[in-house]
């Protein structure tokens, strides 16, 4: 019985970090720009390929698939702030928010459809991947599971040191507390809004990889993760960054032993139901704010 | 301040138009204001003075005339505005309501150019308003209004400007913490800080200001010292509801 709950727990605080990651993406973005970003999923994949294609066919190190994943998520989201957001920022703000997901909607179907025409639609097996187990006391581990956790700690640690302790972190939060007196403050805001779009695009990256490395890789690779992040990102409230990571391993664990229990295909749903009834009781999520400054 | 008016000026707007969405608010307003001095622009609720602040700090876009810090025509965008040196204390103060006093204060500091700087200017802030230092480590949504007024202050002194442009400071606050914010500013312009400050009730600037404006319907109409607007009843009484 201990191995069985052992395994749940290994299994669903692997999945949890990647969730986690995932999430805390999706919520910087949203927290600090009202921005629902749709083209999330496509750039976690694009992270993904970058590394195979680094590690395979460059057949460089492994460190330099994770560095340029984190290089090519950080691009496309350079990419994506200057082609879309800088754009609709010059618009009506009061329309950003629809205009912004329904373009991102757009941009992500094009980079999952630009992955389909360059690397075709077969799933590759992603090189990022330690085998064997190990034992500690009467427990087996997978080397696996502790990397992907490993890895997740120091990048929240990172991101968590970046918020707080440096000054584009404080600029970032500034932003996304109000606006108009980070302004105030000689913060320029579109700067701030670039660096945020590359520093989630970055955190999209590395989850690429990390989540390819679970699975295999293929096209709609980042689709299913985003989607458990959003669940995520909604339960913990939009915007609060310790939140989403709460919700994300609380979930994670949720499912994982919901499909222990009642088997695999209620793990998805169970995460639906925990959804609902949060926005029933809480709208404003389990740790969010009950209003949020939009743009 | 004697005198003050013979130095150039630090700010300077010549027939400034700005407003929200179709809408024009202020309507051709020209003022100065030299370096060291105090000038407030007192009028009725709804007629501008927010609007004027803002226009000048960058968050009002501005559709006709110009404003000149020291001579040197704004961009229009705040974070530029505050780069030249203007420090706007806004209504409501627009306090980082998630971060500590301490960050709110350092995020003033946000384009000082070294942490002596900083540290220098967080001891003057400190010595000003010492409550502030008591209460560093608190989250400023759990401040009272007065205090919130304080670090409004206090962060505005944090970015070192030119000049301090400060929204109705008296706004929503008791009495008594009315009186200590006031106090604040008196010292804050006896110590030679260039004050443009807006306010409903000209009796709080009366021994303070050194020449008033009275704002009405987007337009100035009618200029001079404190002292001069408070013999006036029909002033008053016609713009201020006496």
């Amino acid at each position: 019985m201990t191995d069985v709950l052992m395994a749940i727990l290994v299994a669903g605080f692997t999945s949890g970090a990647l969730y986690a990651l995932a999430t805390v993406g999706l919520s910087l973005v949203w927290g600090s720009m009202g921005m629902l970003n749709m083209a999330h999923a496509a750039m976690l994949t694009l992270g993904g390929y970058v590394a195979f294609t680094v590690i395979t066919s460059l057949g460089l190190p492994i460190a330099l698939g994770f560095a340029g994943a984190i290089v090519a998520g950080a691009v496309a989201g350079a990419i994506l702030y200057f082609a879309i957001v800088r754009n609709l920022l010059k618009n009506d703000k009061s329309t950003f928010e629809a205009n912004v997901m329904i373009a991102t909607v757009g941009i992500g179907i094009a980079l999952e459809n630009a992955i389909l025409l360059t690397y075709g639609g077969q799933p590759l097996k992603q090189p990022v991947s330690i085998a064997g187990t190990f034992r500690l006391g009467p427990l087996t581990l997978p080397w696996q599971n502790l990397m992907i956790i490993a890895v997740v700690v120091v990048m929240m640690v990172v991101v968590s040191l970046a918020l707080g302790r440096t000054r584009m972190g404080r600029a970032i939060r500034a932003t996304a507390q109000n606006r108009d007196a980070a302004q105030l403050m000689g913060v320029a805001v579109n700067r701030v809004y670039l660096q945020v779009l590359m520093l989630s695009g970055a955190l999209a990256g590395i989850c690429g990889v990390m989540v390819s490395s679970m699975t295999q890789l293929s096209p709609p690779l980042g689709n299913d993760p985003m989607l458990k992040a959003f669940i995520m990102c909604v339960v913990a409230g939009l915007g609060n960054l310790p939140g989403a990571v709460a919700a994300a391993l609380g979930l994670a664990l949720l499912e994982s032993f919901v499909q222990y229990a009642l088997g695999a295909r209620w793990g998805f749903p169970s995460l639906l139901f925990v959804v609902i009834a949060v926005l029933i009781w809480r709208p404003s999520g389990l740790f969010g704010r009950a209003e949020i400054r939009r743009m | 301040m004697t005198g003050a008016a013979a130095k150039p000026p630090v700010l300077q707007l010549d027939g400034i138009v700005s407003g929200y969405d179709g809408l024009d608010v202020l309507k051709g307003i020209s003022l100065t204001v030299h370096a060291g001095e105090f000038v407030t622009v007192v009028g009725p609720n709804g007629h501008g003075k927010s609007t004027l602040l803002k226009t000048i700090s960058g968050l009002v876009p501005l559709r006709g005339g110009q404003i000149s810090i020291d001579g040197q025509r704004l961009s229009g965008k705040p974070h530029e505005t505050a780069m030249l040196g203007v420090a706007h204390v806004p209504q409501g103060d627009m306090l980082f309501a998630q971060m500590s006093v301490l960050e709110n204060l350092l995020m003033g500091a946000y384009l000082a150019p070294d942490k002596a700087v900083i540290a220098r200017r967080l001891d003057e802030v400190y010595a000003l308003l010492p409550k502030l230092a008591d209460r560093r480590n608190q989250i400023a949504s759990s401040l009272s209004g007065g205090e919130r007024r304080m670090v409004g202050i206090g962060r505005g002194l944090m970015m070192g400007g030119r000049i301090l442009l400060i929204d109705e400071p008296s706004l929503g606050l008791a009495p008594l913490i009315i009186d200590q914010v006031y106090g604040v500013i008196s010292q804050l312009s006896r110590a030679g800080r260039t004050i443009l400050l807006v306010e409903e009730n000209p009796a709080r600037v009366e021994d303070l200001a050194d020449r008033l404006h009275l704002l009405d319907d987007g337009a100035i109409v009618w200029s001079g010292k404190p002292a001069e607007l408070m013999a006036r009843d029909e002033l008053l009484a016609t713009y201020l509801g006496g």
